[in-house]
Formats: structure tokens, C-alpha cells, sequence
């Protein structure tokens, strides 16, 4: 009965610890998880052909390298924390190049109605939003 | 006493320099980075990406208070400036996106104005056109006149040429002498003299062919009245008939014999009789309706 008394101690002891663990915060392999596929939401956004969004994806490459070469070195807690930087990179870099493509994309509709408007002698400022 | 207040002052500079220098990098960027954004168009344009920098800013900000060199503060306030700087990249494309939407309503604006503006650019080159049409008719009509001008004048002219012309109330008087066109007591036109009627047919019918025509004939007193009257009658009838002949409209040729009643010279001399047998041709003035 004692035996079984310890038993349970010990068991609880266990679980304590183990949701302890788990409530400090994300694990690392998720969190490089959400890096890396923010990484890539990047590079698929385009990010490469605008420089500073490719400047941040680049930044958040380098940022995924140091974090795992930190887990790899056991410090899993600090990795983990530095993987938020670059997944924020990663979403900087998003937003950075979808700018770029809203810009083309008002200057051109902006371009179109200037041409409409020059080659049909119409007063060009009117035009303007 | 002194030196000990000096002593305070100068360790309250000591640690107040010592906690400003303790703020990381990371952090004053980030509230740099926030305070640039708040003040931006982020706070109109996309508000809860605004509060989400503010609320990585404020966790960076607590942070800092419980131990503000931890590698945690430092990455805290990295992301948070990131997402002011995120939060000012959405402005902009809200931004952006606003200036197409309105520019793809201006370019339907501008399609309208484009066709009202054809609709009235046609109008007005129709009205031209018309304009122009009645233009060109009315020069078209000067221009007819003028030649039918021209060549009334020149049939004058030609006529000048063969037989003795006046200008009288009642038209243009043509008078060729009854001793050339005619034989004694006769009322048929001699050889001789069709080529000098041929003249006269041609230069009445260079004009516009629609002149209404009087023919008289008129004789010198020898003979009885009545006997003048019937010859002047028939030498008329002949030169009306030579005329039609040589294509005037029969309808616009009327005779008429005088006989002896309207002398031009005295009938007491061969040279006044020789006046007086006439015919005259009176080309009455403007076109008969």
C-alpha cells in the first residue's frame, strides 16, 4: 500500500513537470515549423524580386539557421524565441512584397486612364483619384 | 557637507546613465518604429494591424521592466518593430489599393466623357457638313448665275455683230432689215439672209433658251394698210418658223404684223422706206414661269 502510495506520488510529480514544461511556451519544432512556412509564403510571394522584402526573407533565412544551430546546441528555449524573428521577417517580407505589386498596380490603372484621357484630348487632371 | 551632496548627484547621473544605456537596441527601434506607424496612415487604414504592433511592443515593454537584457526582451522588441513596420506596409497597400478602385472609376468616368464627347464632336461635324452643303450650293448657285451672266452677254455681243440692237421698257430689241431678209411684196426669207437668222438662232440660243420672244413685222406705207398689215403678219410667221427650225421652243416665239403703223424713218425717201421694212426681234426681259 505504501509502495502504491509512492507510486502515485511519483506519477504526479511526472505530470506536473511535463505540463509545466509544455505551458512555458511553443515547442521549438513547431515554431520552425511556422518559420519555415513563412519562409516559404515569402518566396513564393515574389519577395526575391523586391529588395527590401528580399532583404527581410534573407534575414529570416539567417535568423531559421542560428535558431537550429541553437537547438542543435541544446538551447532549445533561446532558439525558440529567436524563430519568432524570423517569422516575423518572413511576414515583414510578405507584406513588403505585395506593396510592391499594389504600387504597380495603382500606377498602372492610374496610367491608363492618363492615356484614355490624353488621347481623347480630355482634361488630364480630372483623371487623377 | 557639500562634497557629500555633490557625492549623491554625481551617483543619481552615474545610474541614470547606467539604466539608459541598459535599453537594448532592439527596443528603441521599436518604439521608434511604432511612433513612426501610430503616426502614419496605419491608424486609418488598418487599425488592428496597429494594435497588434502595440501589443508586441507593450510585451517587448514588460519584458524589459522584469529583466531588460534577457535575449527574450531583446527578441520581443525585434518583432515588435517588425510588425510596426509590417503595419506600415499594409497601410500602404490598403492605400494603394484605394488609389486603383478609384482609378478604375475614373477610367469608367473617362469612357463616358469619351463617348459624350465623340456623340458630340459628330453632331458638330454634321452641322458643319450642312453648313458646308449650303455653302457650296450657294456658291454653286453664284457660280451658275455668273455664267448665265456671261453668256447672255456674250449672245449681246455676237448680236451686235449682225444686226442693229436697242435697249427698250419692253426687252432687247433685235432689228434686221426687211430688204435684206425678205424680196419685194414677198414673205419667204432669202438664202442670202438665213445665214444671218442662223447668227441670230445661234446667239438667242446660247442664252438660256427660256427668253420669251416677240416677233414683228413691219413695212414701209407703199400699198394698202391692210395688204402692209398681212405681209408684215406673214414675214413674221416666216421668221418665228426659221427660228423654231433651228431649235428655239415654238411656245416662246409669239408674232405679231405691225404693218406700216410704227415707222423709224420717213416713208417719203427710199432710204426711210428702206428703214421702215423691217423685222424686229424683242427678247423680253427674265425667264417666263
Amino acid at each position: 500500500m505504501r509502495h502504491l502510495k509512492l507510486a502515485v506520488m511519483a506519477v504526479s510529480f511526472l505530470l506536473v513537470v511535463t505540463i509545466a514544461g509544455c505551458a512555458s511556451g511553443p515547442s521549438f519544432s513547431k515554431s520552425s515549423s511556422e518559420s519555415k512556412s513563412a519562409i516559404r509564403a515569402a518566396e513564393e510571394a515574389g519577395s526575391i524580386n523586391t529588395p527590401s522584402a528580399a532583404y527581410h526573407l534573407q534575414l529570416a533565412k539567417e535568423e531559421l539557421a542560428r535558431a537550429e544551430a541553437l537547438a542543435a546546441g541544446g538551447e532549445k528555449e533561446q532558439a525558440a524565441s529567436l524563430l519568432t524573428r524570423a517569422e516575423a521577417d518572413a511576414e515583414l517580407a510578405i507584406a513588403l512584397s505585395h506593396e510592391q505589386d499594389e504600387k504597380m498596380d495603382a500606377a498602372k490603372a492610374m496610367e491608363r486612364v492618363r492615356k484614355l484621357r490624353e488621347e481623347n484630348q480630355l482634361p488630364i487632371e480630372r483623371s487623377n483619384p | 557637507m557639500r562634497f557629500l551632496k555633490y557625492l549623491v548627484l554625481g551617483a543619481c547621473a552615474v545610474f541614470l546613465s547606467s539604466c539608459a544605456a541598459t535599453i537594448p537596441t532592439e527596443l528603441s527601434k521599436a518604439r521608434q518604429a511604432y511612433q513612426q506607424t501610430s503616426q502614419g496612415p496605419a491608424a486609418q487604414l488598418v487599425p488592428a494591424e496597429l494594435h497588434k504592433a502595440k501589443q508586441a511592443l507593450d510585451r517587448a515593454e514588460a519584458s524589459f521592466s522584469n529583466d531588460p537584457q534577457s535575449y527574450q526582451t531583446k527578441d520581443l522588441a525585434y518583432v515588435a518593430e517588425r510588425k510596426a513596420m509590417r503595419a506600415e506596409a499594409l497601410a500602404s497597400i490598403a492605400s494603394q489599393k484605394r488609389d486603383a478602385a478609384q482609378a478604375n472609376k475614373a477610367y469608367q468616368t473617362s469612357q463616358s466623357e469619351v463617348i459624350e464627347k465623340t456623340k458630340e464632336d459628330l453632331a458638330t461635324q454634321k452641322t458643319e457638313a450642312t453648313a458646308a452643303g449650303a455653302a457650296a450650293a450657294l456658291e454653286a448657285e453664284q457660280l451658275a448665275r455668273r455664267e448665265a451672266e456671261k453668256r447672255a452677254a456674250d449672245a449681246q455681243a455676237e448680236l451686235a455683230k449682225i444686226a442693229m440692237l436697242k435697249e427698250e421698257a419692253r426687252g432687247l430689241v433685235i432689228t434686221l432689215s426687211g430688204s435684206v431678209v425678205f424680196a419685194t411684196n414677198q414673205a419667204t426669207i432669202l438664202p442670202a439672209a438665213q445665214s444671218r437668222l442662223n447668227q441670230v438662232a445661234e446667239a438667242l440660243m446660247s442664252t438660256d433658251k427660256n427668253r420669251q420672244l416677240i416677233v414683228e413685222g413691219h413695212t414701209d406705207s407703199r400699198g394698202s394698210s391692210d395688204y402692209n398689215l398681212d405681209l408684215s403678219r406673214r414675214r413674221a410667221e416666216s421668221v418665228r418658223a426659221y427660228l423654231i427650225s433651228r431649235g428655239y421652243p415654238g411656245e416662246l416665239i409669239e408674232t405679231r404684223g405691225i404693218g406700216e403703223a410704227r415707222p423709224i424713218a420717213d416713208n417719203a425717201s427710199p432710204e426711210g422706206r428702206s428703214n421702215n421694212r423691217r423685222v424686229e426681234i424683242v427678247v423680253r426681259q427674265g425667264a417666263k414661269q
